[in-house]
């Protein structure tokens, strides 16, 4: 479980002034959920995953994971970047293998397990190519693939599917609520995506800028596992998303 | 590069060629100044048969590349120490700006004092010349690196150390080796410079001593021969750098 009490985060600006980026979050994630966070941008949602992340200090507050304080990263929480952040020195099955290395693992036992994890993200066939040979949607697989390889309890995607284009993105939604379903990790989710956040959550959590903070947290009450072309015709569903983009509006109708 | 941008390449070596052949030829400069290209390329081939020269040739040969490898690994290891800690940092970068605009080859007496006439000072030379462009690419590089990336090698269980050597070197690859294309360059520079103002052999003294005896055709010899070195050497580098820089995007 993870607990985050009066997180706040201030940022320096170059002008020396302070930047409250971030304004006394408060959030408990169960084991095994799938939430997301959906706001404008800037309103602090990657900011809040870095934290989360430990790759960045808190200014205020603290985060609890089973009740111990985050002080940096480490492999119960497992990053997904919108840019893949892949190394690209290493091959497919390299970059995947490199946590298990990490772990102690022989070449030939992480190799195995990373072979396993290539063929449950559909790649077994790019074990050897480089990632600036794959397209961006098989970047983000293998970049999940290699985070998923050293087991996180939680992983923390950053608008994973971003930048990818509206068919591939499907696919991977797909394929990551199908690997859920089956490792139940927890899932904080970001994206700018309304339909993707209620496709795939437990709870939305809808932020709103200047200062960052939770605006309001929705919980999705759709049965599960989901098949999306069923969801089309699921009148609570279309009504989820008309509410949160209705609100979204609204926060942009204020700013504007 | 493909065979016919190649072939480009080589059209203003070849342009250069003619222009001194005529310029020779033109009787503008008396002959006895003045040589031929062909009665340069002549002697050369004389000369490339005479194991006292092919020595002479080593002789530089080494200089060059010990120099050049020991500031490779002397810049690239300073880099590191500097992008590992803010104090670190701190110092290096202090010793990196007192040293940086000083002439190096201000240092070359103090280092022939030091180290003798033979091979010691001429790669010390070279180390220290060479060294800084090596360790400002690198340094560059490393500090450009995505933090993304290393936040994903962190959580993946990489220790701090793991990460500056694992990650973040390999990260700046392209840029340490554009250093070394820099550096490469100035190694050839300087060891030939070296040689010219004090030692008894290698190529920068061979020239040295046709000049004091006014055997013009012999000067023009080692002047060609740098240049081969540095043109193979960096094509070496080049080769290098294609493999190693496979899975990089562009190059
Ligand atoms: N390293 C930083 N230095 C200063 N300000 C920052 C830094 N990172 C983020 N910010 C500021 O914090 C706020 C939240 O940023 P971010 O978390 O990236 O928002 P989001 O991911 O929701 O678009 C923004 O106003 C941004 O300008
Ligand atoms: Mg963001």
């Amino acid at each position: 479980m993870i607990a985050i009490e009066h997180l706040s985060k201030r940022f320096k600006t170059a002008a020396g002034k302070d930047h409250l980026a971030l304004s006394d979050i408060n959030l408990e994630l169960k084991s095994g959920e799938f939430v997301s966070i959906i706001g404008p941008s800037g309103c602090g949602k990657s900011t809040l995953l870095y934290m989360i992340g430990g790759f960045i200090p808190a200014s205020e507050g603290r985060i609890l994971i089973d009740g111990k304080p985050v002080a940096g990263p480490g492999p119960d929480r497992g990053p997904v970047f919108q840019e893949f952040a892949l190394f690209a020195w290493k091959t497919v099955l390299q970059n995947i293998a490199y946590g298990l290395r990490l772990q102690g693992k022989s070449k030939a036992e992480a190799e195995a397990r990373a072979r396993v994890l290539l063929k449950m993200v559909g790649l077994e066939r790019f074990a050897n190519f480089y990632p600036k040979e794959l397209s961006g949607g098989m970047k983000q697989r293998v970049a999940i693939a290699r985070t998923l390889a050293y087991d996180p309890q939680t992983l923390l995607m950053d608008e994973p599917f971003g930048a990818l284009d509206a068919h591939t993105r499907t696919h991977l939604q797909r394929d990551l609520l199908q690997i859920w379903e089956e490792h139940r990790k927890t899932v904080l989710f970001v994206t700018h995506s309304v339909e993707e956040a209620v496709y795939l959550s437990d709870r939305v959590i809808v932020m709103a800028a200047g200062p960052g903070r939770i605006d309001r947290i929705i919980p999705i009450e759709l049965d599960r596992p989901r098949q999306r072309s069923e969801l089309m015709f699921d009148r609570r569903y279309q009504e989820y998303i008309t509410q949160i983009e209705g609100m979204i509006d609204a926060f942009e109708t204020e700013a504007a | 590069m493909t065979a016919n941008s190649k072939l480009i390449g080589l059209v203003p070596i070849l342009g250069l060629v003619l222009l001194w052949g005529w310029l020779a030829a033109s009787g503008m400069a008396p002959r006895a100044l003045l040589p031929s290209p062909v009665d340069v390329v002549q002697r050369l081939f004389e000369l490339l048969a005479d194991p006292d020269f092919l020595a002479q040739i080593g002789t530089t040969l080494f200089r060059l590349v010990s120099g050049f490898l020991i500031a490779l690994v002397l810049g690239t290891v300073l880099a590191v120490l500097s992008a590992s800690s803010e104090v670190t940092q701190t110092a290096v970068n202090a010793f990196v700006r007192i040293l940086a605009p000083l002439p190096k080859i201000a240092l070359y007496p103090a280092m022939i004092l030091i180290l003798g006439f033979g091979h010691s000072s001429k790669i010390a030379l070279v180390v220290i010349e060479a060294a800084f462009p090596i360790y400002l690419a690198t340094y560059q590089g490393m500090r450009n690196v995505d933090k993304k990336l290393v936040w994903a090698a962190r959580s993946a269980g990489a220790s701090r150390l793991h990460c500056l050597l694992f990650v973040m070197l390999p990260a700046a690859a392209p840029s340490i080796l554009t250093g070394a294309r820099v550096a490469l360059v100035i190694s050839c520079i300087v060891v030939f410079l070296s040689e010219m103002m004090s030692s008894t052999e290698g190529l920068g003294y061979v020239l040295i001593d046709a000049a004091r005896n006014f055997r013009t055709i012999d000067m023009f010899v080692p002047i060609i021969l740098i240049s081969a070195l540095g043109l193979g050497l960096g094509a070496g580098l080049s080769a290098l750098r294609r493999k190693l820089l496979v899975g990089y995007p562009q190059d």
